[in-house]
């Protein structure tokens, strides 16, 4: 299984990621954090996260701390 | 943990300090830019011998994110510190981090005879076509028709003039060996900045002369765009007049 680790704190919801997964699974949160900001979620429940790092590399505040690939 | 099967792909660069948050805009290109350099000191393992010169701009405090030796530059006077760093301490790597206003407008004088001085050390210009830290001032890169607080009818020959093309003139000094010009726009152009950083740095390691790259980048809030539109803003505006590419390379 791949998958990032997110860290919510770190995230100001400028939502480039989303744009660049290729499989849709970054998406916009509802919960707001300390920030103000409604930080991004990562949703995966059929394991289609394919560990490409794209979301990380675009992320400019490194709010996805971690990509794991398997 | 990471189990022994997985694989780590991406984390944090060691080169950057734990714990730390930039403090830019939602979008800001500058983040990522900052990372990229902080990437490649770590794959170069050069962190422990780095003095990294900071500028005046909204990158201002690059020692508070490098966890590397840092001084602070006065505005557009990193590369004259940058050339005292290096000529008094020849084995360390030493690099700047500067954006289009303090390098090309009130530093253009520094850069550009550090250039011909073919000085060994690598420098890193952040164009964002305008004063950025300032609240989005017209700078020498400001293009054509682009509107900003100083320009508010948009920039125009006769008034303004022309926007300078950095990485060009960069190239056309002989103490250069390599000038290029990339963008944060998308992936595969951050995959390419990345490797003009890298290019960047061993030139200096190599002792070949004076090394830099412009990297175009997004100030989405003194654009008035959003973050998704202020890369379209780089494709569709910015590529025209500063195209990407190796200007020169040794
Ligand atoms: C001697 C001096 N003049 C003017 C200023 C005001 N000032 C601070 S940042 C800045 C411009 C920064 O623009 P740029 O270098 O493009 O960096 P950006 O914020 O866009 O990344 C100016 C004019 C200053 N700090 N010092
Ligand atoms: S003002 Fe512009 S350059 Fe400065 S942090 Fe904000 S978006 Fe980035
Ligand atoms: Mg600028």
């Amino acid at each position: 299984m791949n998958y990032i680790k997110l860290d919510k704190t770190r995230c100001k919801a400028c939502y480039l990621c989303v744009d660049v997964c290729p499989k849709k699974l970054i998406i916009k949160g509802s919960q707001p954090n300390s920030l103000g900001h409604f930080p991004v979620e990562f949703k995966d429940p059929d394991n289609k996260c394919i560990g490409c790092a794209m979301c990380a590399m675009r992320c400019p505040d490194i709010a996805i701390t971690e990509v794991v690939k398997n | 943990m990471i189990k022994t099967t997985e694989k780590l792909v991406f984390e944090s660069p060691k080169s950057l300090k734990a714990g730390m948050k930039f403090p830019f805009c939602a979008g800001c290109d500058h983040g990522v830019a900052i990372r990229l350099v902080a990437e490649v000191l770590d794959e170069m393992n050069l962190k422990e011998k780095t003095i990294a010169v900071a500028s005046i701009g909204c990158s201002v405090m690059l020692y508070d994110y490098l966890d590397t030796d840092c001084i602070e530059a006065p505005h557009g006077r990193a590369l004259a510190a940058a050339t005292g760093v290096k000529r008094t301490n020849k084995d360390k790597f030493v690099l700047t981090y500067q954006g289009d206003g303090d390098f090309a407008s009130i530093g253009l004088a520094e850069s550009l005879h550090a250039a011909l001085r073919g000085e060994k050390v690598s420098a890193i210009c952040i164009n964002n076509t305008t004063y950025g830290m300032t609240g989005g001032q017209a700078g020498p890169t400001t293009i054509m028709g682009q509107i900003t607080k100083t320009s508010p009818n948009g920039r125009n020959e006769e008034y303004y003039g022309y926007p300078i093309k950095i990485a060009e003139q960069i190239a056309l000094c002989d103490g250069t060996a390599y000038s290029a010009r990339c963008s944060l726009d998308s992936i595969a152009n951050i995959k390419k900045t990345k490797e003009a950083i890298r290019k960047t740095f061993e030139v200096q390691l190599q002792g070949l002369g004076f090394g830099f790259v412009e990297i175009l980048s997004t100030c989405p809030t003194n654009w008035h765009l959003t973050p998704q539109e202020s890369h379209e803003r780089v494709r569709n505006e910015l590529f025209q007049v500063y195209p990407l590419g190796v200007y020169k390379e040794v």
